[in-house]
């Protein structure tokens, strides 16, 4: 992080320092050239303007007529021309101004350029026409102060430039800052959005239109990536949501149709049974026709066709129970009603050792059902749950509640709910899973046909309700089972539902 | 001499009535299905047929109805099974507590039998059809 901050900016700084090491020194040179021409020209501009005049004035005055008159303008010329020698040759004798510098040796040559020679002197010659013959002025102009002058300027120009280029650095440095920002923060939320963080979002102001573009660019993307995400995980929970929601219906159908397979192979097997027991009992009764048959062999056939017999009951108890619930008819009526009745049936049949307790709610709505196969329902529960209390004192429970489903303001239907609670054994997982079927039973043979179960759930189903077992081993069961409830009671009358 | 065919697909329950039906003194036929049935029933005289309504090939419904057709005079008894299996393809359109006895009686049988039936039911079917007792 910190490595990178400093090479955008170094890189930016060192830029403009390059960039200005380049420059700089030309425009110095370039600058210094510009100051050193101009403060020569004037100088010589001034010199030979100042040359010219005192020429004219011995031109035109008298006073080359004499020595004194020639000596005071040429020291005129030393005071106030800034000159350090002034000479009047007139007639091969030369007057020399003594306020000059004596040291100052004369040159043969004239007009050299400023800054030549190498005394630091300007020298000007010039010839002067006066009454008839020419004499010749000579001036040495001191170059030092326009040197001083040009050097201040120098110095000047170099903390000029000297102060540009600090500021320029740091204008530089800033606004490498400045740009680095966005660039810093563009770049750490990439970086999230790479190890998967979505949250983060971009808002960088800037005014560089392409890191704004860039910005609202990297943005759009995050947003689509958050969108995107959503979607892949609110489709995965949906997914998940049917898969299990699919898993818990073909656990269901499976259970359904072992149930319906049991259900209806035991209905074939009662149709094959009762074909066999035909001739069962129809030879039998012919054999013991015959008069002539021994007492002993009578009494052995008399006991088969009586088994035979029995074995006919049995079938037809399975099929008259399978047409029942076919021609169940289905009316509105008061749970209530037959909860109280079934009491009364029941504990006139149960033993002492069995506790009777009795949760009704008020107000319950009626449901949809067959009165006397309610009725059958709630016995074999009572009787299922006393069986397994048998032999030990337990409390049975009736109950019936209304039962609200969740969101049931969305429409669903309510339910009544009828359980029945014994404290008896309880049920391991494994029986539970079968309780339902059909001659499923866990009791020793000849106590039961198992067929109690199966007939509750076989009423259950042709209601349109459901039925849920509650189990703990050695604690005792709760058998709940939910009837649609009906909303208003206003045709009261006889519903003919086909069964089925 | 009171004739009676015996038309059921399982060996055992057409010997089983027949020999009841025998020791009562009739004259006693016996076909595996309804071709079988219907064959026997132009070849001579029936008074009475006993017929299963479950058989492979054509179902017992569908011969009752022939023979009523073709045979108007015959008596017919129908048996049957008696569970829902058999009359899956025979759906009911009324709620009666015989479902499968409504179809046979539709088709023209005039008393039905369920099995297994007590030897004195199958006798006392026999001789109502026939209006007397066998002498």
């Amino acid at each position: 992080m910190v490595r990178l901050r400093t090479s955008f900016a170094t890189y930016v700084t060192v830029c403009v320092v390059a960039v200005h090491i380049v420059l700089l020194p030309a425009l110095f040179f370039g600058m210094g050239y510009v100051i050193r021409k101009s403060h020569e020209d004037l100088f010589v501009e001034h010199a030979r303007t100042f040359a010219r005049v005192l020429a004219e004035e011995f031109e035109v005055s008298v006073a080359l007529e004499s020595r004194q008159r020639t000596e005071d303008l040429l020291d005129l010329a030393v005071l106030h021309g800034e000159a350090r020698y002034a000479e009047l040759f007139d007639g091969g004798v030369g007057t020399r101004s003594r306020l000059g510098s004596p040291d100052i040796a004369v040159p043969r040559h004239s007009d050299l350029g400023f800054g030549q020679g190498g005394d630091d002197i300007y020298y000007i010659v010039l010839p002067i026409v006066h009454a008839g013959h020419s004499a010749e002025l000579r001036l040495g102009f001191d170059e030092l102060p326009t040197q001083d002058r040009i050097h201040l300027a120098f110095g000047r120009m170099l903390w000029l430039l000297a102060g540009y280029l600090s500021v320029a650095i740091g204008i530089a440095i800033i606004l490498s800052h400045r740009l680095s920002r966005p660039i810093r923060r563009l770049q750490d939320v990439s970086r999230a959005i790479a190890s998967g963080d979505y949250a983060q979002v971009l808002n960088v102001s800037t005014g560089i239109r392409e890191l704004h573009d860039l910005a609202v660019d990297l943005e759009a993307m995050r947003h689509e990536l958050v969108g995107v995400n959503h979607r892949l995980q609110a489709k995965i929970k949906e997914k998940e949501q049917s898969e299990a929601r699919r898993e818990e219906l073909q656990r269901q159908l499976r259970h359904r149709q072992r149930l319906e397979t049991v259900g209806t192979l035991a209905s074939g097997i009662a149709h094959e049974i009762n074909n066999v027991l035909v001739p069962i009992i129809l030879f039998t009764s012919t054999v013991l026709k015959d008069a002539s048959l021994a007492s002993g062999s009578r009494a052995y056939l008399e006991r088969v066709l009586g088994a035979a017999r029995r074995a006919k009951d049995v079938v037809r108890k399975i099929l008259t129970f399978s047409r029942q619930l076919d021609e169940a008819k289905l009316t509105l009526i008061d749970l209530r009603v037959v909860t109280m009745e079934g009491l009364n049936l029941f504990s006139a049949l149960a033993p002492p050792s069995i506790e009777i307790r009795t949760q009704i709610s008020e107000a319950i709505p009626l449901v949809k059902a067959d009165a006397t196969l309610a009725l059958h329902l709630m016995m074999n529960l009572c009787t299922n749950a006393y069986q397994a209390m048998e032999g030990a004192d337990g409390v049975l429970t009736i109950g019936l509640r209304n039962s609200e489903q969740a969101g049931s303001d969305t429409g669903t239907p309510s339910r009544v709910e009828l359980w029945v609670s014994d404290t008896g054994h309880g049920m391991d997982a494994d029986t539970v899973e079968r309780i339902f079927e059909p001659f499923f039973t866990t009791r020793s043979v000849g106590q039961g046909t198992g067929l109690g179960l199966s007939v509750v759930h076989g009423i259950v189903e042709s209601f349109g309700g459901s039925i849920t077992v509650e189990t703990k081993i050695g604690a005792g069961s709760t058998f709940r089972v939910f009837f649609p409830a009906v909303r208003q009671a206003n045709s009261v009358g006889d519903l003919m539902v086909p069964g089925g | 001499m009171q004739r009676i065919l015996i038309v059921d697909d399982e060996g055992d329950v057409r010997d089983s009535i027949k020999s009841v039906l025998d020791l009562a003194g009739y004259t006693v036929r016996t076909a595996e299905n309804a071709a079988d049935a219907l064959d026997q029933l132009e070849r001579m005289p029936i008074d009475v047929v006993i017929t299963d309504i479950i058989m492979p090939k054509m179902n017992g419904v569908q011969a009752i109805e022939s023979i009523r057709k073709a045979f108007p005079r015959v008596r017919i008894v129908a048996i049957s099974g008696g569970g829902n299996f058999g009359l899956a393809a025979y759906q009911p359109t009324a709620i009666t507590t015989n479902a499968y006895l409504a179809s046979a009686e539709k088709a023209g049988a005039h008393l039905v039998l369920t099995k297994p039936f007590e030897a004195e039911d199958l006798i006392e079917a026999v001789e109502k059809l026939l209006g007397v007792g066998h002498a």
